[in-house]
């Protein structure tokens, strides 16, 4: 078995917390992140972020760092591409490769810098629900803010039957492997479609028989998923709201102040 | 006794395919243990899907105490409310994202209260000893307690009838021991129980009518040693025959016993070999059996008990007494064929304590009265404290 994000989620520090208020708490952080002009306050959201996350919420750190690898190699090559073909102003550094000139400008510089502190702001912030609100929790908060019952059934029910999936893929995976499915490139590339394709066979068949099974109880199209809800602090509203302010403070008091 | 499922001359064939049902006549008694034996593709699944109308047969009938089933959908809820279907697989029956919103389906769909449903699936969770799992996801379970909330979702309907395909399947020795003690468990509350299952071993212990498969067709039904002892029909129906069945057949082959036919249990063939070999034995100290309820006496109670020099092996029988000694950490040497066990240490001089939940007390001492009738020793069953006061209460 893999560790998932998932398994996190369902047993974390943090996990009898309401799912309102980390909520709250990780898409403020996000939309400070993404609204603040310098990379001071969505750097400020990382840190405190992997703070709680590996501090409080008590997620292993090794876990979490690569898990934090994903985004940032991501954000690390944009961010490049973005910082030489961007910009005027004068040339931060410079260099020519075949007689071409490729040049980092100030302002091409600066708008990087931002680049890869939202994005690691942004994902600290997401990982930060991904890792403390299981998604049962997510799905009761969906419900009571309204939104539609026939896209949450679906969404439970998809949630529920990727891990069935999960486990087949790994299956049928280790069962190529173990027969040099995975010996070249081109065998490789013919087992992945193998595998893709027997396991969209057999969700068709686990729909088949889920539907039977769901007959057997006496399913008659109304699915009434009963939740069980959770109580929010207003001890924890109090203290997300003051983070929020003070991630906010340091995104506007910074916002005439770059860094190069 | 009053039949409670018929399948009356059932024909059934998959989409223009061979019948997998050739004519299958069944008739089955109400509070009943029956496992259904054949091969591979005998038609034991197709015949447990059109006992609760999921299949419908293309000639014949299925009849429910009497009354032959309609496929309207009416009558639909209600047979499936009535008689409930455990898959072999739990992944196909788990669909809810929590154990408790894949429990409360059931109960839901019938168009229960919230209170009721509520009511419901903490009864059924405390049943099959999963209470407090309620919140978790279901890829966070095992195997074995994947099945327990696949029949705790059956159980929250309350039908009369459960029907499980190979509840074994898939467990280890230990975990499936402990499903067939709670359908033991909820056959002596009055509950019917079907299985259909590969395992001779089981079914020879466990069920006492044994229908048996063959090609789309019931070859015999008949209580299990009747069926095992016959060996052409069980190589036909490419069965074996359980192991207690061919020791004792190869040991009356040697001339070592005698007797009309096989052992039930462990219990009986120790027995038979006993008397044939040594006679009748005069045993001077036999064990004793205390029986405790474990709803009803204090755990102070029975760890006093367990102190006392004289008792030498714990046992623990029902959902509730094993989810009881977890709690009150008490040391269980026995969690599956409890009486048994405690019968056979009875019998070296050594004493059980049978923790039992509240309502196994009478299952257990008429099983251990009955042993004490046919092989003619006084086994001594104690019930304690508020046991023996409730049981009094009653007489």
């Amino acid at each position: 078995m893999h560790t998932l994000l998932d398994d996190y989620a369902q047993c974390n520090a943090l996990k009898d917390v309401s799912p309102k208020v980390k909520l709250l708490l990780g898409l403020g952080s996000i939309l400070i992140c993404i609204s603040s002009s310098t990379p001071a306050a969505p750097l400020f959201v990382a840190v405190s972020m992997s703070v709680i996350i590996v501090g409080i919420a008590r997620v292993p750190v090794r876990f979490y760092a690569k898990l934090l690898l994903i985004p940032l190699s991501f954000a690390l090559l944009s961010s490049a591409v973005v910082a030489f073909m961007h910009g005027t102003g004068t040339p931060v550094f410079s260099l020519s490769v075949l007689g071409l000139d490729l040049s980092v400008r100030d302002d091409g510089a600066r708008l990087a810098a931002l680049l890869i502190a939202r994005t690691l702001g942004g994902m600290c912030s997401l990982f930060f629900i991904a890792l403390t609100t299981p998604m049962i929790e997510i799905f009761s908060v969906l419900k009571s803010i309204r939104v539609p019952e026939v896209l949450l059934e679906l969404s439970m029910m998809i949630y529920r039957y990727i891990f069935v999936f999960l486990d087949q893929a790994a299956m049928i995976h280790n069962a190529q492997t173990m027969r040099l499915g995975d010996s070249s490139l081109r065998t490789s590339v013919n087992s992945f479609a193998m595998l893709c394709s027997v396991l969209f066979l057999q969700a068709w068949e686990q729909g088949e028989r889920l539907i039977v099974a769901m007959d057997a109880r006496c399913y008659d199209g109304r699915l009434d998923l009963l939740h069980q809800s959770s109580r929010t602090s207003a001890r924890s509203v109090m203290i997300v709201l003051a983070y929020l302010s003070v991630a906010l403070a340091v995104a506007v008091l910074t916002r005439e102040y770059q860094l190069l | 006794m009053t039949a409670i499922l018929e399948a009356r001359n059932i024909h059934h064939a998959y989409q223009d395919g061979p019948e997998s049902l050739k004519g299958v006549d069944v008739s089955i008694d109400q509070g009943r243990k029956i496992a259904l034996v054949g091969p591979n593709g005998a038609g034991k699944s197709t015949l447990m899907l059109m006992f609760n109308g999921i299949l419908r047969p293309s000639r014949g009938e299925i009849a429910f105490k009497g009354m032959p089933l309609k496929y309207d959908s009416r009558s639909l809820r209600e047979i499936r409310g009535k008689v409930g279907m455990v898959f072999q697989n739990p992944d196909d029956q788990i669909f809810a994202p929590t154990v408790y919103q894949d429990i409360a389906f059931g109960p839901s769909n019938l168009g229960f209260s919230k209170e009721k449903i509520d009511r419901y699936v903490s009864y059924a969770l405390s049943y099959v000893g999963l209470s407090g799992y309620e919140k978790r996801p279901p890829h966070h379970l095992s195997g074995g307690e994947k099945k327990r909330v696949a029949i705790a979702g059956v159980l929250a309907m309350e039908p009369e009838v459960m029907i499980l395909d190979e509840p074994t399947s898939n467990l280890d020795p230990a975990s499936s021991e402990e499903i067939m003690d709670m359908l033991d468990e909820l056959n002596c509350g009055r509950k019917t129980i079907i299985i259909s299952t590969h395992d001779v071993e089981l079914a020879y212990r466990w069920a006492d009518l044994v229908l048996l498969m063959e090609n789309g067709g019931l070859l015999r039904s008949g209580p299990p040693a009747e069926i095992f002892s016959d060996q052409d029909l069980v190589a036909r129906a490419r069965m074996k025959p359980p192991l207690i069945v061919e020791i004792y057949r190869e040991l009356a082959l040697r001339g070592v016993l005698n007797g009309q036919s096989p052992p039930e249990n462990v219990v009986g063939l120790t027995d038979l070999i006993e008397t044939c070999a040594r006679g009748r034995v005069k045993r001077d100290r036999l064990g004793r059996i205390y029986l405790c309820n474990a709803e009803r006496s204090p755990p102070e109670e029975i760890r006093a008990l367990i102190r006392r020099a004289d008792v030498d092996y714990v046992g623990a029988m029902g959902s509730s007494a094993k989810v009881m000694a977890e709690r009150e950490k008490i040391r269980l040497d026995f969690t599956y064929g409890v009486i048994d066990k405690s019968i056979l240490k009875a019998l070296v001089g050594r004493s059980t304590l049978l923790i039992t939940s509240g309502g196994m007390v009478d299952h257990a001492l008429r099983r251990v009265e009955a042993y004490s009738r046919e092989a003619g020793v006084r086994l001594d069953v104690q019930l304690m404290g508020r046991t023996a006061e409730h049981e009094d209460g009653k007489r």
